[in-house]
């Protein structure tokens, strides 16, 4: 974890509301992972105060650049869209833990919802250089909402839309399980979106007897473990956990989805 | 110039803190700051038993703030000896434990069954935890409770001994010298404000447990008002908090009539803080050729 004040590259739109920002990634900083976040400033003045959080969607040593998709929200969100090429970009990163590799056997199944196909994203492309490649699985509202631009070739990937405007209709947890059964492999999940999907993720984890690990949200204060402030319900002897600690990714048979 | 800070029988080596519940106990920040440069650092409240703290979410941004609603979520007693002790013990600055509880019993054993660690520079009681023998108000809004619980606290320990002031009451100036005379080395303030969010979508308070504590930039004429009305009421130092994010306000602090001031939400905001608001006060003081603390209040009445 480190202080990093950097400066944008690019600052694009990639679908409705939807952007991606690179920004250079300087030598001395270590390395993001996919599923690991990093908390950024939109300005010097108090308003709006806190930093916020956005996972990474890519990292490339080679080309010193590290990237987020973020969707326009809320105020913080809004003035981002505004960054421009060199303009200052103040970070703590990279906070939090990845996503493990698969067990060995495993077909990685990766599921991104909505604003959750950052770190899909990465861990797909990461995944596609080792011998264990994964499927990606974007499901997104409607057709304006999935990001083309930013898809790579490289990754085998499934679109999917809740109203059938553009690639397969239905929701991305139900394409997996209609995937996994056509493939008939022992597959691991991998999840990032709206909390809805990510306990439908679960359940059909349970279902299938497969590992799965899930990106949790939270608000958050400080992002480096100190306030308390960013806790979800988990199973075992202590009953909160830390998103920014012992998260952003979790086993999602530790969490407590009622 | 001399910029240490006397409070009770100790020092503190110069007057910026860092606020309680906003640093951990250190660990969490070493990365990103050098923790030798702090004038002392308050932990995160200790209660006796552990608590899980309250139901999310725990944070909301408001206007130049944010409202938490942490639930003094810590490991409890036990816990802090076996987790946070041995930590404490490398801390390269003085540690003041932020004390808490629901009733005197609480505060008096966390006190008594640490006083023995030569790695606590002192303690800091935090009077803004509801009371259950009043039914939830909080023990810090009646004078002859905190003169009470204050003056039983002193003789289990010979540390510096803090009492923070919650600035939810009619009179903050009265809770102070109650606290002055139960024997208290010092009092900080302020604690944050009682606030609130509404969902209007959601038709729901934001925070499941309806209101919160509000901290920030927000809170700052509030604080700085607290501090220089409760440095006139006492004569004991008085470390001043609340919405400091730059030296410019720290100096108000001290300038208001506060010995020390601490860094609370902006810790969450810029990790470079602590260094920019000490530079910023080490500056001030050669510029108007103050020697030490004492001399930021003379220009205030
Ligand atoms: C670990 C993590 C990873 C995230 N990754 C991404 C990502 O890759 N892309 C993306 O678009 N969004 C991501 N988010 C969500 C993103 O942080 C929020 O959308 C953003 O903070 C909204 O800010 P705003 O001011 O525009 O909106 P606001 O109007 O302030 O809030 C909109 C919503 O964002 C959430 N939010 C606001 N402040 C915070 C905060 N300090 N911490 C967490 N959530 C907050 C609130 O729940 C609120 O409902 C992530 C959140 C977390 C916790
Ligand atoms: C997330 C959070 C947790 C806090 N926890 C505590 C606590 O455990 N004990 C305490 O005395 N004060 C606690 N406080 C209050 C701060 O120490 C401080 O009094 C208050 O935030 C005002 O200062 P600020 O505006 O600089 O943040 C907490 C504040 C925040 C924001
Ligand atoms: S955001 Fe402060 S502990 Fe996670």
């Amino acid at each position: 974890m480190a202080h990093i004040v950097t400066s944008v590259l690019e600052n694009r739109p990639v679908a409705q509301d939807y952007y991606e920002l690179r920004m250079a990634w300087p030598s001395w900083a270590p390395a993001p992972q996919p599923g690991q976040f990093l908390t950024l400033r939109t300005v010097d003045g108090p308003v709006p105060l806190l930093r916020r959080p956005f996972a990474f969607s890519g990292f490339d040593r080679a080309d010193s650049a590290a990237s987020i998709i973020y969707q326009r929200r809320g105020h913080a969100t809004t003035l981002m869209t505004a960054k421009r090429p060199f303009d200052p970009f103040d970070i703590l990163a990279p906070l939090g833990n990845g996503f493990p590799d698969p067990k060995s056997g495993r077909r990685p199944i990766l599921i991104a919802g909505g604003i959750g196909m950052g770190p899909m994203l990465f861990l797909a492309e990461r995944l596609a250089q080792t011998p264990y490649p994964g499927i990606l699985i974007i499901g997104a509202r409607s057709a304006q909402y999935l990001p083309r631009v930013v898809l790579s070739r490289s990754v085998q990937t499934i679109l999917c839309t809740d109203d059938g405007s553009a690639g397969r209709k239905g929701t991305a947890v139900d394409i997996a399980r209609e995937e996994i059964r056509q493939e008939g492999c022992a597959p691991e999940l991998y999840l990032c979106g709206p909390h809805g999907m990510l306990a439908a993720g679960h359940a059909l984890a349970e279902e299938l007897d497969a590992p799965s690990w899930v990106a949790m949200e939270q608000t958050m204060g400080c992002a480096v473990g100190a306030c308390m402030g960013c806790v979800v319900r988990v199973h075992g002897g202590e009953e909160y956990a830390r998103v920014c600690m012992e998260g952003p990714v979790f086993d999602s048979r530790t969490i407590i989805w009622t | 110039m001399d910029l240490s800070v006397r409070i009770g029988s100790g020092t503190l080596p110069n007057p910026v803190g860092v606020a309680s519940g906003t640093f951990g106990y250190g660990s969490e920040y070493e990365k990103l700051i050098d923790l030798s440069i702090i004038g002392a650092l308050y932990t995160k409240a200790v209660t006796p038993e552990p608590r899980p703290g309250n139901a999310t979410p725990r944070i909301i941004e408001t206007a130049a703030g944010m409202l938490n609603s942490i639930g003094l979520a810590n490991n409890g007693l036990a816990g802090f000896k076996t987790a946070k002790i041995p930590y404490l013990r490398t801390l390269p600055c003085p540690a003041v434990v932020n004390v808490a509880g629901s009733k005197g019993d609480d505060y008096a054993k966390v006190i008594e069954e640490l006083a023995g660690e030569d790695c606590i520079w002192g303690w800091e009681v935090n009077l803004s935890c509801p009371n259950v023998k009043t039914g939830g108000l909080a023990l810090g809004t009646d004078p002859t409770e905190v003169e009470q619980l204050t003056s039983r606290l002193r003789k289990l320990s010979s540390k510096p001994l803090i009492i923070k002031l919650t600035p939810n009451v009619t009179d903050i100036t009265a809770i102070a010298r109650a606290a002055e005379s139960g024997g208290a080395d010092a009092v900080s303030c302020i604690n944050t404000l009682v606030g609130m969010v509404i969902d209007t979508k959601a038709l729901r308070p934001v925070l499941p447990g309806k209101t919160g504590g509000l901290s920030g930039p927000a809170i700052l004429p509030v604080g700085l008002a607290a501090v220089y009305r409760v440095a006139r009421a006492v004569t004991i130092p008085v470390v001043g908090l609340g919405g400091i994010t730059e030296a410019d306000h720290a100096i108000q602090y001290l300038l208001a009539g506060a010995h020390a001031i601490q860094i609370g939400t902006a810790n969450f905001i810029d990790p470079t803080v602590h260094q920019k608001v000490l530079d910023g006060i080490q500056a001030f003081a050669v510029l108007h050729n103050l020697q030490s603390i004492p001399d930021f209040h003379q220009f205030i009445e």
